[in-house]
């Protein structure tokens, strides 16, 4: 309860506006969705398959223009200052993809430069990549005979050296061992302590509920619920899941 | 951020195996080119000075200055071995004698068939063939490969522009790709200095401008490559695109240019022309042995009835008179077959240059020819190469036979011939021929025609600039399709 007034006092990190995206198919990929943010809280989205979740963190990444509404990276609108809004953001893809041609510790060089932190030691750069829990002996390593979960560990590394107020999670945890899935639901309490603003989208009902100060679920577009954790704590989020993806289908039918 | 751009671009061009293992085949075969061009050239040149000595050898022995023949060499140049151009399919020399044209003949490849087969090994050729393909294998994914490794997303979402980041890509990968071609490249300008080839200033420019066409041709198809890269979804699309250009770019436009030119003007082939001009130099001489004869008829005709005695007495008085007159004759003859070779050569030459010129203008399109034809006007192995050794060698034959003229005055001969017929029929010639061999040292030297600096850069500027606009416009196109360009 504590946090959520000190959320109430300070102003969001992440804010979609009435925030609707139209494909040029014509498929409304995303209705009207508003939410906010704070630093130290996280917001985990949920939602079948297509019902939005990319959409909704390429529209903070401007790699796509919403068709209405706007978003903003503390305060700053990525529709009409993408260049600055995006030096406050760090982002993990669901499926990390680096050069393969790289070892680890090169492409973290790279990326990590890239996102404006020159002057970071190589000794941070193992130290993160430790944290995150990838074994030493990749370190040197190109990352073409990486799996999925170590160049994962390697993307999340890349989001944490960034060190932005926000930070965009889609499906981070996907390709992950249960091990590091483990860590990295602590990797993220730590980031929260340290009052990183994360929206993460995910198809974990059990983590989410674990990590999350909010939850969100999304179908076809839209924002169907949105709740602190604490008002779910007693029932199963993965009734409440099925109850608004059921109640959602009904209504639209 | 541009040089971090440029470095990983670099880095990454550098590290793939792809490129050790290109690389590596690319050196190969370019210093595969110096040293065959290295060998061929020398080969050539001690031919050359062989065939000279004998030539005024020749000279030396021959009695008189009436009727001496001599024979002029092309002088063989170290950059026709790096760029071969009509070098090796034009003749190496030409006999200077009075009753015949100047012309050249007797190509290395007529020489020697076999000698064609490595047509294709000569510097000009390898970065003609190997350089457009080695800039398009590292830059038909330039764009899209990106997208598709998903690492575009991942720059994307971080503070950088679309600009910077595209001319951090295409610069990074020209460095990538050119800085270490320099290596085989300079080990080739050594291989030429270890073996003492002798090069003079203007050649010296002329090779580094040559190198720096080559680079000018990488660069367009690296500009081609990210061009196409960025306007097609997939990489096996735009390979697949990239491959087709290249080969109409590098091999059908270039031919089909001087095909569809040919169509256009009808020209002559050298051999039908030769036919032509031996055809009717056989018909004058044959005209002339029967006007000869006929005359003899007449000479014979009215010597009948006369004693022998009388009919040499006759024959006395007669013989200047009817010297003279055969020599008149015989002089109407060269006349009459130079005067037909000329106006054959000169419609030829005209319909030739209007057909040349077509043919070039046609296949200017293509960056692969006008990269050879600067590299060929650069080595000066162009087409023109014929034509001013032909020029220069008609000249060298004007003072050649003025001297000839001269010398001939000097030493009193008549200068023509005498025909004896004797009784038992049939000619005897005369020539009057000088006892011992002639003194050539004073014969004129022959020169190769000379060219400067200036005019070799004049000849290459046109072909250079076309080449440069055509690779800023790709590379306007690539940068202006990735602004656009769908990065997710
Ligand atoms: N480039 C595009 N063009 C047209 N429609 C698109 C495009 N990208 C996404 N969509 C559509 O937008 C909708 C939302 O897609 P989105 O990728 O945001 O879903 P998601 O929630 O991330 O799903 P998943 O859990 O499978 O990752 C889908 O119906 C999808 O078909
Ligand atoms: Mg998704």
């Amino acid at each position: 309860m504590d946090s959520n007034i000190e959320n109430n006092n300070k102003k969001p990190i992440l804010e979609a506006i009435n925030l609707s995206k139209r494909y040029e198919d014509n498929a409304l990929a995303l209705d009207n969705v508003s939410f906010t943010i704070h630093p130290g809280e996280i917001f985990a989205m949920l939602g079948g398959n297509g019902a939005g979740k990319t959409t909704t963190i390429n529209l903070f990444l401007n790699l796509i223009e919403p068709t209405s509404g706007d978003c903003k990276i503390d305060g700053v609108s990525c529709v009409s200052k993408p260049l600055e809004a995006k030096k406050k953001v760090a982002y993990v893809s669901e499926n990390v993809m680096l050069y393969p041609d790289f070892t680890a510790m090169q492409n973290l060089d790279f990326f990590i430069k890239l996102g404006g932190r020159m002057n970071l030691s190589k000794d941070e750069y193992k130290s993160v990549l430790k944290r995150v829990g990838l074994q030493e002996d990749a370190f040197n390593k190109k990352l073409k005979g990486f799996s999925k979960g170590m160049r994962q560990k390697c993307g999340i590394a890349i989001s944490i050296l960034k060190d932005a107020p926000a930070i965009l999670l889609d499906e981070p945890t996907s390709g992950l061992d249960p091990k590091a899935g483990a860590e990295f639901v602590n990797l993220l309490k730590e980031l929260k302590k340290e009052g990183k603003a994360i929206l993460m989208s995910t198809h974990d009902i059990f983590r989410a509920k674990d990590v999350a100060d909010t939850i969100g679920i999304m179908n076809k577009g839209q924002l169907v619920m949105k709740k602190k954790q604490s008002e779910i704590h007693n029932e199963d989020l993965e009734q409440l899941y099925i109850k608004y993806m059921a109640g959602y289908m009904e209504n639209a039918a | 951020m541009l040089k971090l751009i440029v470095i990983k671009e670099l880095k990454n061009i550098i590290q793939s195996p792809k490129f050790t293992a290109t690389f590596t085949t690319l050196s190969v075969l370019l210093l595969l080119s110096f040293y065959i061009g290295i060998n061929e050239y020398k080969y050539s040149l001690e031919q050359y000075n062989t065939a000279t000595l004998l030539a005024n050898d020749r000279v030396k022995d021959t009695r008189s200055w009436m009727g001496v023949s001599y024979s002029t060499y092309r002088e063989p140049k170290p950059l026709q071995y790096l760029v071969g151009g009509i070098n090796n399919d034009i003749g190496r020399y030409s006999t200077i004698v009075h009753s015949d044209e100047v012309k050249l003949r007797n190509s290395a490849y007529s020489d020697d068939p076999l000698f064609a087969l490595f047509r294709n090994i000569d510097f000009s050729s390898i970065a003609m063939i190997v350089f457009s393909l080695f800039a398009i294998l590292f830059s038909y994914n330039a764009i899209n490969g990106e997208k598709e490794e998903g690492t575009l997303k991942l720059i994307f979402s971080n503070s950088v522009p679309r600009a910077k980041y595209i001319i951090g890509k295409i610069v990074g990968s020209w460095l990538g790709l050119v800085v270490p071609l320099l290596i085989p490249i300079l080990l080739g300008l050594l291989l030429l200095l270890i073996n003492n080839i002798y090069l003079n200033g203007t050649e010296w420019l002329s090779l580094v401008s040559l190198i720096f066409i080559s680079i000018v041709y990488l660069t367009f198809f690296i500009a081609l490559g990210t061009l196409v890269s960025s306007v097609t979804k997939s990489s096996v699309a735009s390979f697949m695109i990239l491959l087709v250009l290249w080969i109409v770019t590098v091999f059908i436009i270039p031919r089909v240019g001087v095909m569809s030119a040919a169509q256009m003007v009808e020209v002559p082939t050298i051999s039908q022309i030769e036919s032509q001009q031996d055809a009717y130099s056989k018909d004058r001489w044959q005209i002339y042995m029967d006007e000869l004869s006929d005359k003899w008829e007449k000479r014979r005709a009215a010597m009948a009835g006369m004693t022998d005695e009388e009919k040499e007495a006759y024959e006395d008085d007669m013989s200047y008179a009817w010297m003279e007159e055969d020599d008149k004759a015989r002089k109407q003859v060269e006349k009459d077959i130079a005067d037909y070779n000329q106006k054959l050569n000169e419609d030829y030459v005209k319909r030739k240059i209007v057909l040349e010129q077509l043919a070039l203008n046609f296949s200017r399109i293509s960056p692969a020819s006008l990269f050879q034809l600067a590299a060929m006007n650069l080595a000066t192995s162009d087409i023109e190469l014929k034509h001013r050794y032909e020029e220069s060698m008609r000249e060298y034959k004007n003072r050649f036979m003025d001297f000839a003229e001269k010398k001939q005055e000097e030493s009193g001969e008549s200068g023509m011939f005498t025909i004896k017929m004797s009784s038992d029929g049939g000619f005897k010639l005369n020539d009057g021929r000088q006892e011992g061999g002639l003194d050539v040292s004073e014969l004129p030297k022959y020169v190769s025609p000379k060219q400067n600096y200036a005019s070799l850069l004049n000849s290459i500027i046109l072909d250079s600039v076309l080449l440069i606009i055509y690779s800023v416009i790709c590379f306007g196109i690539a940068f202006a399709a990735f602004l656009r360009f769908d990065v997710r």
